[in-house]
């Protein structure tokens, strides 16, 4: 009968720390998420440009750096940063957010380490007679890159990046470690109320699965369209 | 017109062209034609630098677009500090270039390994001579077995594309606004399009189009151009026989309006018809070449013989 106290106790808490779950985590989430996702774009794709140059130095540069991002667990790169950055930049720790820069900024350069991939192997992925075609008739690279290369390889790297929003969305959890108030964070604040761990993180899965459940059908329905019109 | 001297292409070890010259004249028709495999697309590709040779130069109208390849100059080669070191040696100037030559003791061709004389030489011609590649390919269309239309543009926007991005600012820089430009470059287009009877079909995408029309709107996306000389590098290959007829026709009826053509082809009739010169290779060299009466008629290498033996 403990799983009807739990259920009990889960109806209870949500009642009375709805904001906390809501509000506040699912905010705090949604944003950091986006703006993890939306940086990691931007800068993701910088690298992916420079993985597919022909700039030697560079690209191994890029490619050292994406494999130890790739390579080493998040939850690490996360504590790491937060003593490294502020003694790298001491001005850092006269900010009061200190924390929550330190901790997106290894969010944002982790998501780039992964979008750079799915940007690359989707340039990769588009036929190279396309390119051939191009060039023949006398247009640069950038030209041919700008008019005929990426919009076809946008078609196979936003499904890809649809995935890799809802990766990063249950990612910003880890984050939590630092109290920055995501989601998961909702979870210390709420347990030292109520010392009742279990019907916490259940209301906590819930809201993750809704949240990850409900952007990938979104998703689905984009990739359709997509297809459609291609 | 095209000049083709002594190309050779590998890819790692594997040796796909040996050595191929040939000079193509305006408004000639050339016809390649010979086994898979036997290095035919690779000549046509080094044609336009889709691939680099290893050796040997390409030149258009007079302008170079390849690097320099030091072998085909002398001068070079005596500005070379091997060559120097052969000619200490004693050996007369003749034997010392022809060794190099024939021993390709110049292995580090762009290094500075022959000297500072030696680069300044090769310097020299390429600075003289050469043409930026992009402005040289706007003279030389291309017609690939499979089509590579651009799949993300209306068949119009495939057509017009190239023209406008390499010539409209030119245009616009003369007083034209940019909506007459587009007028001007999509007028032409649709009289191209016209030419094929494909005009209604200008705002089609070409995932919605059989083989023979795409393969049709390829050769006028290429002649939008308005090249000097056109490839096809075996333009009929990838289509169901019904419509090699269709692509066929728009081909003759370039040659027929003096257009220069070097056709890599297994329509050995096309051949006979159309060319005015038809090279045969056979592992990376053009084993024989000479009008169509000759190749079909009285072809004299074995292996020639062979093959004609087997497409016939
Ligand atoms: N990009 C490439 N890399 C490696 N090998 C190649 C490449 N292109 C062509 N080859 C090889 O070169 C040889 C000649 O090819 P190709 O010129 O396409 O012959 P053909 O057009 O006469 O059939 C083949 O053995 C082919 O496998
Ligand atoms: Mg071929």
């Amino acid at each position: 009968m403990y799983l009807i106290t739990m259920f009990e106790d889960m109806g209870k808490i949500f009642v009375k720390y709805w904001d906390l779950f809501l509000i506040k985590g699912v905010t705090a989430t949604i944003l950091l998420s986006l703006m993890t996702v939306f940086f990691g774009t931007v800068i993701g794709a910088l690298l992916a440009l420079v993985k597919i140059s022909k700039i030697k130095p560079l690209k191994w540069l890029v490619n050292a750096i994406v494999e130890i991002i790739r390579g080493t667990p998040m939850l690490l790169q996360l504590y790491i940063s937060t003593f490294l950055i502020p003694v790298i930049i001491p001005a850092m720790n006269e900010l009061e957010n200190k924390k929550i820069l330190c901790i997106s900024f290894t969010l944002i350069l982790n998501s780039a380490a992964y979008v750079s991939e799915i940007i690359r192997s989707g340039i990769e992925a588009v036929d190279k007679g396309q390119t051939e075609a191009a060039r023949s008739l006398g247009l640069n690279g950038t030209t041919t890159m700008i008019q005929v290369v990426l919009p076809q390889a946008v078609k196979n790297i936003l499904p890809a990046l649809g995935n890799e929003f809802i990766t990063v969305i249950k990612e910003t959890s880890l984050a939590s470690t630092f109290y920055v108030g995501e989601l998961m964070t909702q979870y210390h604040v709420i347990v030292g109320k109520t010392h009742n761990s279990l019907p916490i993180l259940m209301i906590i899965g819930i809201i993750y699965f809704v949240l990850n459940f409900v952007l990938s059908k979104l998703l689905g329905v984009f990739e359709r369209r997509m297809k459609a019109h291609a | 017109m095209l000049d083709v001297k002594n190309i050779y292409k590998n890819f790692g070890d594997l040796k796909v062209l040996e050595g191929v010259s040939t000079q193509i004249a305006e408004g000639e028709v050339v016809a390649i034609i010979g086994a898979s495999g036997s290095g035919k697309s690779t000549l046509l590709r080094c044609m336009n630098l889709l691939e680099t040779p290893t050796f040997g130069e390409v030149w258009m109208d007079g302008k170079l677009l390849t690097p320099v390849d030091p072998y085909l100059h002398p001068e070079v080669i005596m500005a070379s500090k091997t060559y120097k070191k052969l000619s200490a040696a004693g050996m007369s100037s003749e034997d010392a270039v022809a060794k190099i030559k024939a021993e390709d003791l110049i292995n580090e061709k762009f290094s500075a390994a022959e000297g500072k004389e030696y680069r300044a030489e090769m310097k020299k011609i390429y600075d003289e001579n050469h043409i930026d590649i992009n402005l040289a390919r706007q003279n030389m269309g291309m017609v690939f077995q499979q089509f590579n239309l651009f799949n993300n543009k209306s068949v119009l926007e495939n057509v017009t594309l190239a023209p406008m991005k390499t010539r409209a600012k030119q245009m616009i820089k003369e007083g034209k606004s940019k909506k007459e430009v587009k007028e001007y470059f999509n007028g032409k287009a649709m009289a191209l399009l016209n030419r094929i009877g494909l005009e209604d079909k200008a705002n089609a995408y070409p995932s919605t189009l059989s083989g023979g029309q795409k393969q049709r709107i390829a050769i006028v996306r290429a002649l939008a151009m308005e090249p000097k000389v056109m490839l096809f590098d075996e333009p009929t290959s990838a289509l169901d026989p019904e419509m090699v007829g269709e692509v066929l026709d728009v081909m003759k009826g370039l040659a027929k309006e003096g257009m220069t053509m070097i056709c890599v082809t297994h329509e050995m009739g096309f051949a006979r018809e159309v060319a005015d010169r038809v090279l045969f290779m056979h592992e990376g060299v053009i084993a024989e070449s000479g009008t169509p009466d000759e190749i079909f008629n009285n072809p004299k290498h074995p292996k020639l013989q062979q093959f004609l033996g087997c497409v016939l």
